[in-house]
């Protein structure tokens, strides 16, 4: 009897333990959907990383991130930064601070002190209106460092609510600003404006296609007001472009209309671009950045179908094949000249050129995948 | 006393606990306890599912439809054996609204194909100006304010020549949180999706406030909120409606293909984003039996996305509705649902 009670109690003990360890753990499972990307600043990149020269800057939640010699530094707070670009002497870089009702581009030490606000888009006063603001994008600045390019949506007709790109003095205000493209409207406008040596921009203009669908073409223009003239099609939907440190390359992503992106270059000799070679068809590629060094390309993309973008490094020799080797010649036979029918050459077997892959440099994060990166010596 | 052995022995032995069985009562305990615990973690996830799925619908009457001859096709739909025709619906359902009494933004059409892996979605327009399934006239979207998902099926069965097998409708803030819950989106946006007047009406006290809104383009991680302000804004759009439909086809994929990540961890989350913001008639047996047929539809161009555009419809209707060109709309859409 004593033995029976004594096996009823554990029994019910056993199972009290059991239904309710079951629903603790259950509940202290973590998901990994919803996991919040980590800070960059958590983890050290992978060891490959330890080979990008110069500092990289990238915008995550809010914040600026440098990634120099393999490890990241939190530049700014989480306070709506992004879009980080490096002034061409490398002594400072423009960045845009972003609320929920407009965006200023400001200027920045390279360790993220703000050095100076650029433009004031805020409206001011008990009549202002809410689309007396204005929005800022894409900061960039001209070779020289003297003019200031961004996407900026005005001229704007009530709901025609378009980004154009504008240049103003450094030094100056948007007052002095000069309307450089006229976008098409009701398209969200021009965007990602890239100052070229010799002068002009090329930059990403939207518009409806044969189809009414609405998609991105490589433009370039060289003097304000300008027509221009598109360097990609409709079709092909390009966007993001980034001129490598020579000059002679242009890389840019290429959606073909789909829920892809492709990461595409071409050759861009004297402001005439070439045909386009795809480079990574099997990732969702966003912001190609060349290395100021021409070492490779580093861009954004998920590491996981749907994932948040971490930051990856598509080697040079990936776009840049060593040339094919030297066709085989017959060996010479020693022992003097031969009367008969010299034997043909075996052929060498193919090489097939090594196969390079990127190389992921992070795997926790959630890098703004919409802010271009800047790389800097 | 020779007599009296046998009985003090079988006591004896009763008393004894008899391993084999005390093994089994401990395994079958531990098992009930394991499940009873899972049951008590599912629960809030079950209830939903109960509440949610398996909708009776009452779909009233229609009123004849008109005669109106579809144009040429090439050739209608064949009826496969397991396919199966949905009605989406995703509606505003804030403050400016009585609960159940509120137009639905977003009307799809999506015709399931097990037999062959595939999907069609028909985006039909908001504006369209349609006959209701009870009479009288008006813009699509007020048919679930009248009649709610019944009203929704028997006006689209009336006035598209179709057969809907099931509905399932969202509320806005529940698309907002079931993204979140899935821990966001990959997107490709079309273009800069630029508003000055987005109805700031979902996290605002004053329901008829304007916000501000500016998606950039390209490839990126949407979080709820920005997933919504790229499928609601239209403002900006020369296309409206349209464009704003063919946004929400791409944000509707790419929930699919998140939700293919989805695992028990995340079932409590997911049914507390969704409490009170769905319902559908599809039962949670039949749930059970698509989910793994979800992840069977991986290829691109299976997916047919169709998003109605003119000269399906001219606008100047009344109301600032659009006038359907019905000849050209069944012929659409006999192509692709019986």
């Amino acid at each position: 009897m004593i033995a029976r009670f004594f096996l009823a109690l554990g029994l019910a003990a056993m199972m009290v333990v059991a239904s309710f360890g079951t629903y603790v753990y259950l509940s202290g499972r973590q998901s990994k959907l919803t996991a919040a990307p980590q800070k960059p600043t958590a983890a050290t990149p992978r060891a490959q990383a330890f080979k990008l020269p110069g500092t990289i800057y990238l915008a995550q939640s809010g914040a600026l991130y440098s990634l120099s010699v393999g490890r990241f530094h939190q530049l700014t707070g989480e306070e709506g930064w992004t879009q980080p670009s490096v002034f061409p002497d490398g002594g400072y870089m423009l960045a845009v601070k972003q609320n929920y009702l407009y965006s200023d581009v400001y200027v920045l030490e390279r360790f993220g002190a703000v050095h100076r606000k650029l433009t004031d888009n805020n409206a001011y006063g008990r009549l202002a209106d809410i689309s007396d603001r204005h929005w800022s994008f894409y900061p960039r600045l001209n070779p020289d460092g003297t003019q200031l390019f961004m996407s900026y949506d005005a001229p704007k007709f009530g709901y025609d609510v378009n980004l154009s790109v504008w240049a103003m003095p450094l030094g100056g205000s948007i007052s002095q600003g000069r309307l450089w493209t006229i976008s098409n409207d009701y398209t969200g406008g021009d965007v990602q404006a890239l100052p070229v040596p010799g002068g002009g921009i090329i930059y990403t203009k939207y518009s409806y296609g044969p189809d009414g669908n609405l998609t991105g073409q490589l433009w370039f223009t060289n003097r304000p007001g300008s027509v221009g003239r598109a360097l990609t099609d409709t079709d092909q939907d390009c966007s993001e472009p980034s001129l490598s440190p020579d000059g002679h390359l242009l890389a840019m992503i290429c959606t073909y209309q789909k829920q892809v992106s492709h990461l595409v270059f071409a050759s861009w000799i004297n402001t005439n671009i070439g045909r386009l070679h795809e480079l990574i068809t099997d990732q969702v590629v966003a912001q190609p950045t060349w290395a100021p060094d021409g070492s490779g390309i580093a861009y954004l993309a998920p590491a996981v179908a749907a994932g948040p973008f971490q930051l990856w490094f598509l080697p040079k020799d990936a776009y840049d094949a060593p040339p094919p080797s030297p066709t085989p010649v017959p060996t010479p036979t020693p022992g003097g000249p031969y009367s008969g029918t010299l034997p043909t050459p075996t052929p060498a077997p193919p090489v097939a050129p090594p196969v390079i892959k990127p190389v992921q440099l992070t795997t926790n994060n959630g890098f703004d995948a919409t802010s271009p990166i800047a790389w800097a010596l | 006393m020779l007599g009296k052995q046998p009985g003090r022995r079988a006591r004896a032995s009763r008393r004894r606990l008899n391993l084999t069985r005390t093994a089994v009562l401990a395994v079958v305990a531990l098992s009930l306890s394991v499940v009873a615990g899972g049951f008590a973690y599912f629960l809030p996830a079950a209830t939903l599912a109960w509440q949610a799925t398996g909708q009776v619908v009452s779909i009233p009457s229609p009123t004849p439809s008109p005669s109106i001859e579809a144009s040429p096709s090439p050739s209608p739909v064949i009826k496969v054996p397991g396919d199966f025709t949905v009605l989406l619906l995703g509606s505003d359902d804030d403050s400016k609204f009585e609960a159940d009494h509120v137009l639905t933004q977003s009307m799809i059409l999506v015709r399931v194909r097990p037999s062959s892996h595939s999907v069609v979605m028909l985006s039909i327009p908001r504006d369209l100006y349609v006959q209701f399934w009870r009479g009288g006239s008006g813009k699509i979207d007020g048919a679930y304010s009248y009649g709610q998902a019944g009203g929704a099926i028997a006006t689209v069965e009336r006035d598209f020549n179709v057969h809907i097998d099931e509905y399932i409708w969202i509320g806005l803030l529940g698309l907002v949180k079931l993204i979140n819950a899935i821990g966001g989106i990959d997107v490709v946006t079309s273009n800069p999706v630029m508003d000055d007047f987005y109805p700031n009406d979902i996290f605002s006290q004053y329901p008829y406030d304007y916000s501000r809104v500016a998606v950039l383009p390209g490839p990126q991680h949407l979080d709820g909120l920005h997933a919504m302000q790229y499928v609601r804004s239209r403002h900006g759009d020369l296309q409206s409606d349209i464009g704003r439909s063919k946004r929400q086809q791409q944000v509707l994929l790419a929930i699919r293909q998140k939700a293919k990540q989805v695992t028990s961890s995340d079932v409590n989350a997911v049914a507390a984003a969704l409490g009170g913001e769905i319902k559908t008639s599809i039962s949670i047996d039949r749930v059970i039996d698509l989910i793994p047929l979800a992840s069977t539809f991986d290829n691109p161009d299976a997916i047919t996305q169709i998003v109605m555009v003119p000269p399906l419809f001219h606008g100047g209707g009344p109301g600032g509705s659009l006038t359907p060109n019905w000849p050209a709309i069944l012929a659409l859409v006999r192509q692709y649902f019986p």
